[in-house]
């Protein structure tokens, strides 16, 4: 079995160049100063904010002012030493702290993108932060005295050595996904494009097993949510002591690696001539990001945008030269996540609601990353990384195929209607008419929808996957998924008690809104792939902000938004489920002439017009046609059922590669997937039903897991 | 992985509910006498006993505020959303035996929910959008609860009214709200002449919930404890913004100028006590730095904070129990475990 990496033909690793003229007005060093002279004044302002003067601000530093239990404090007094103690407590380690872990993400950031070569990766690409949150809550639920650590109390000790904290927890948990994701990418050659889709899939994994957790003991794990939103508040130089212990040997660590990193700018074949052996070099350098990135995650929470926006930012300020981004990237991410969180803190007072600073991070860095993209030149054709996965070879009768999926599909929708667990056990004929109880009234509106969402995501995810020939591409990163879920969540939160048709108004909006804006952003670089890809990460990176701030506040209503985020069939009625299946089997119909554009798209935008094809045009209509299809599946079944990515990825393993089949036998994949995990995830847990969507990711996830382990 | 329908299978939950019933008849014959006995205990003492007899209606129950209100007016429902997360959280009143659980109280399980055959569906206007699913099983009744900007405990008057009405338990919901209003008054007094022999004011509270050990759930406007230190005649510290559900999630450092005695809802973050012995922040406390009697922080084993008249009694309960029997050098932090 041959890996093909189409990478491999001498395209510069250098994916985003500047333009000359504002290379020219911004360069990294420029924008340090402006940010450091930002932190100056911002942070002496807080500083004295609650009556110290500058220099008893700075003395809190180092000094912790005593207090004198018996004396009785003039009310003048007491007020100032509580201000000294807040200074030294919690203001310096928080500011530190912020310092050291952006630019501890900072430097993550640009090792990742460097060897994986794709300005999508960032830490958190591989894993970590799910790994360390899935490990957070199962301590929480399971054992919480690892969450404690051990009577360290007694004798006074301090510092986190000898107990299973949080920190320990969270690092371990965040190690064990990545150790997963180095598994099962080694025997691989750690190539980047598999490394970049194993951690997509553990991601995803993970993170379906932790809202699944998340879902049925919400009370419980409001801690893991606070954390999970990334606040830097601190309460002792605990936090510090573990960061600075662990993140300033493995940043010189980076420095050491730079040398052979560098090779990484060479393509493949010339690296390896230089005798540098690529699987251990790879390993090591991830390794080392995610040791960095777990450590930030497992002390701070998960610090979003700060590990993809340093390293690009730099980059584009005219840091190209791996020793330039390395140098800059730390301190620009340091800079940054400093600042924002001195913007974040003194928001703090005036909202009712907590800010934790890594949603906002992200929140804020969204938009300033839409406005960058059009800035950004990108290199056109080869892309970063392989569009075909070409794991398996081709299977000889596609249509044999298709007909046994077909099979496979009406058999899963024949069970799914008359199976299933009742209070008194499992039935088979489900009591067709029990009563008053039509089982067809519960059962087939869900079936029905779960196909129609199935086969309309899975459409759309081949269609992008092919169209950008980037294999990370979904309709869920594309952000029409993420615009559609922002529009609901606000609209759950704001209008109280709102209806359905109302949810569904605004959820069509937000679809739409977001359409709009990737064509506004795109059209005049004629819909490069990549770029629109890049405004999707923008957008998802948003959604996932808003959905941070929200949960983390604790607003009750946070149970109803996370149920309908895990993407459930739960509130379809039969007249929309039917509708939604129509219109999928119409779309699937209606789609395949388009196959011809499939094939050639991949080949490079100057393949394709020799070839006749208005690519501006078909990039648009086809990306527009995913648009819709994404935001009616979105409506159903919610942002987060995977099936776009993982629908299109089983039918390739599969064997079908050529666009007329991959599309039908990725349809079939996905209702197949949908149908199964629905009826699934209403029966393992009665009366509990695990969403479909979750339960999509947990089942196509493990099928995709085990074919990637597969010898050839 | 399947089990057929089989023979046992239909006799097991026959001779279960046979027996239920029988059982439920042979209570039918004392119900008057044993519920007439619990609403005199209740007037009697403040906390709402577990009621020997309930009643069976017909309703299921999503909300957990409406449940335990249900609960306290001696009704059991048909179903509960989330029957076992409720005993960790809720805990009191406890939900009578044989409750059924309904799966999660967002996506309670629509075919369960249609075989159970209800009456009404009771939910609380954060669930609307259910309706329309819930409203083709049965009639869905939407019971206001916290809602912003008004009187939260004359809401939850307003809601054990109503639900007595609905379940024809309107005596006992006229003795519940009127055994919470005396209670709470009989606090109030007694707190009063406290003061006014020790010639000390009480201080006011600061009333939190930890989320982490950085971040705390602070009650104010809106909430169900300060409705209830409202009727103790205890000021509330916190005079900072809340949400809808009355409280706002803040960092420590928010509370350190604030001068108030502090009130801590279980559970504790993780590392409980020991952990906060090196909180620094917490450390740093007014209250708590100080650490003489009057000042020193309260524990109170977990209340449902977004609880209903049975809730807050038993929040009135505890606070009374710590603000008024001790005499002030014995308050120290370590008492705090034993719940009344």
């Amino acid at each position: 079995m041959a890996i093909t990496d189409h990478a491999t033909n001498g395209s510069p690793s250098d994916h985003t160049a500047l333009t000359h003229a504002s290379a020219r007005r911004l360069t990294p060093g420029v924008a340090c100063s402006l940010l450091g002279l930002a932190l100056l004044i911002l942070g002496s302002h807080a500083l004295t904010r609650d009556g110290l003067s500058l220099l008893q601000g700075l003395t809190a530093l180092w000094s912790a002012p005593q207090f004198d239990q018996t004396a009785n404090l003039s009310q003048a007094n007491s007020a100032l030493l509580s201000a000294q103690l807040v200074a030294h407590v919690s203001w310096w380690p928080r500011m530190i702290c912020a310092l050291l872990a952006g630019g501890a993400l900072g430097m993550a950031g640009v090792l990742m993108q460097q060897v994986l070569r794709n300005p999508l990766a960032a830490p958190t690409t591989l894993g970590v932060a799910s790994g360390a949150s899935l490990a957070m809550m199962l301590a929480t639920l399971f054992a919480p005295a690892l969450m404690t650590g051990t009577g360290v109390a007694e004798n006074g000790m301090t510092d986190g050595g000898f107990q299973l904290g949080r920190e320990w927890v969270a690092l371990i948990g965040g190690m064990v996904a990545m150790g997963l994701v180095f598994a099962l990418a080694w025997a691989r050659g750690m190539t980047p494009t598999i490394v970049v889709l194993a951690g997509l899939v553990i991601n995803l994994y993970i993170g379906a097993l932790g809202m699944v957790l998340l879902l049925f003991n919400q009370e419980a794990l409001h801690g893991t949510l606070v954390w999970g939103a990334g606040s830097l508040a601190q309460n002792s130089w605990d936090g510090v002591i573990t960061l600075v212990t662990r993140l300033v040997p493995g940043m010189l660590l980076a420095l050491l690696l730079m040398r052979p990193l560098a090779v990484l700018d060479l393509d493949e074949a010339n690296a390896r001539s230089l005798g540098v052996s690529l699987r251990k070099l790879r390993l090591m350098s991830l390794g080392l990001a995610v040791f960095l990135s777990a450590c930030v995650v497992s002390v701070l929470g998960i610090i979003g945008f700060i590990g993809l926006a340093a390293p690009a930012c730099v980059r584009l300020m005219g840091a190209r030269r791996l020793g330039q981004r390395l140098l800059w990237a730390p301190l620009f991410g340091a800079l940054l996540l400093a600042v924002t969180d001195l913007v974040v803190a003194s928001l703090d007072g005036l909202l009712p609601n907590l800010i934790p600073t890594g949603a906002m991070t992200a929140a804020l860095g969204a938009p300033l990353l839409l406005w960058l993209i059009p800035r950004l030149k990108m290199t056109q054709g080869a892309g970063p990384i392989s569009g075909g996965l070409s794991l398996v070879r081709r299977h000889p009768q596609p249509t044999r195929l298709h007909a046994l999926l077909a099979i496979g599909v009406l058999l899963a929708l024949l069970l799914a209607l008359i199976s299933g667990n009742t209070a008194e056990g499992w039935t088979l004929d489900g009591a067709w008419l029990h009563g008053n109880v039509s089982i067809l009234d519960w059962r087939l509106p869900r079936v029905l929808a779960a196909a129609g969402a199935g086969i309309l995501l899975a459409l759309s995810g081949t269609l992008l996957q092919r169209l950008t020939n980037n294999p990370m591409a979904s309709p869920e990163i594309l952000g029409i998924s993420g615009g559609t879920a922002i529009a609901l969540m606000l609209t759950l939160l704001l209008v109280p008690g709102a209806s359905q048709l109302t949810l569904l108004g605004a959820g069509v909006g937000g679809a739409a809104l977001c359409l709009i804006l990737l064509v506004l952003l795109n059209h005049r670089s004629g819909f490069i792939p990549e770029r629109v890809l890049l405004c999707g990460v923008a957008i998802t990176a948003l959604y996932e902000a808003v959905r941070g701030i929200i949960l983390a506040d604790g607003d009750p209503r946070g149970q109803q938004i996370l149920a309908w985020l895990s993407g459930s069939t739960y509130y379809v009625g039969l007249s929309a489920a039917v509708t939604v299946l129509a219109l999928a089997i119409i779309s699937v119909l209606m789609l395949r002439p388009l196959a011809r554009w499939l094939d050639i798209l991949p080949l490079g935008a100057a393949s394709a017009s020799a070839l006749g094809i208005g690519v501006l045009r078909a990039r648009l209509s086809l990306l527009g046609i995913v648009a819709l299809l994404t935001a009616l599946a979105t409506l159903i079944v919610g942002p987060l059922s995977f099936v776009g990515l993982l629908a299109p990825h089983l039918a390739r393993l599969l064997g079908l590669s050529r666009a007329r089949d991959h599309m039908l036998g990725a349809v079939l994949c996905g209702a197949l997937l949908m149908v199964l995990a629905d009826w699934l995830g209403r029966q393992l847990l009665f009366p509990y039903e695990i969403p479909a969507g979750l339960m999509a990711s947990l089942i196509g996830g493990s099928y995709f897991l085990w074919s990637l382990r597969k010898p050839s | 992985m399947q089990r057929w329908l089989s023979p046992l299978k239909v006799f097991r939950p026959l001779m279960t509910s046979l027996l239920t019933s029988l059982v439920a008849l042979s209570l039918l014959g004392v119900a008057g006498t044993a519920t007439a006995a619990a609403t005199e205990a209740m007037a009697a003492t403040p906390l709402t006993p577990t009621p020997e007899g309930f009643v069976d209606r017909p309703v299921v129950v999503l909300d957990w505020t409406l449940a335990e209100t249900l609960t306290g007016l001696g009704v059991r429902a048909i179903g509960v959303g989330q029957v076992e997360t409720y005993r960790s959280w809720v805990d009191q009143p406890e939900l009578p035996t044989g409750t059924r659980d309904l799966g999660l109280r967002t996506q309670p399980n629509l075919e369960q929910l249609a075989r159970l055959a209800p009456d009404d569906i009771l939910i609380s206007p954060m669930l609307a959008s259910l309706t329309p699913r819930l409203s083709s099983i049965a009639p869905v009744t939407s019971i206001p609860l916290y809602t912003p900007d008004t009187d939260t405990w004359q809401t939850l008057v307003e809601a054990t009214r109503q639900l007595g009405k609905m379940t024809h338990r309107e005596s006992q919901a006229e003795q519940l709200i009127r055994a919470s209003e005396t209670y709470m008054a009989g606090v109030n007094a007694a707190l009063h002449q406290q003061d006014a022999q020790n010639q000390q004011a009480q201080m006011p509270l600061l009333m939190v919930q930890f989320m982490d050990d950085r971040h705390v759930r602070v009650f104010g406007n809106n909430s169900l404890f300060q409705a209830v230190t409202e009727r103790l005649g205890i000021a509330n510290a916190w005079q900072g913004d809340t949400n809808a559900w009355g409280f706002a999630t803040v960092s420590l450092e928010k509370l350190v100028t604030l001068k108030g005695r502090m009130v801590v809802v279980e559970p504790l973050p993780p590392g409980g006590r020991e952990g906060l012995a090196r909180n620094g922040l917490w450390q740093a406390l007014p209250g708590v730095r100080e650490n003489s009697g009057a000042s020193a922080p309260l524990f109170l084993p977990p209340v449902w904070s977004f609880g209903a008249l049975p809730s807050a009694n038993r929040f009135a309960h505890m606070l009374a129990e710590r603000l008024l029997t001790r005499p002030d050098t014995e308050i120290t932090q370590g008492q705090t475990d034993g719940d009344h």
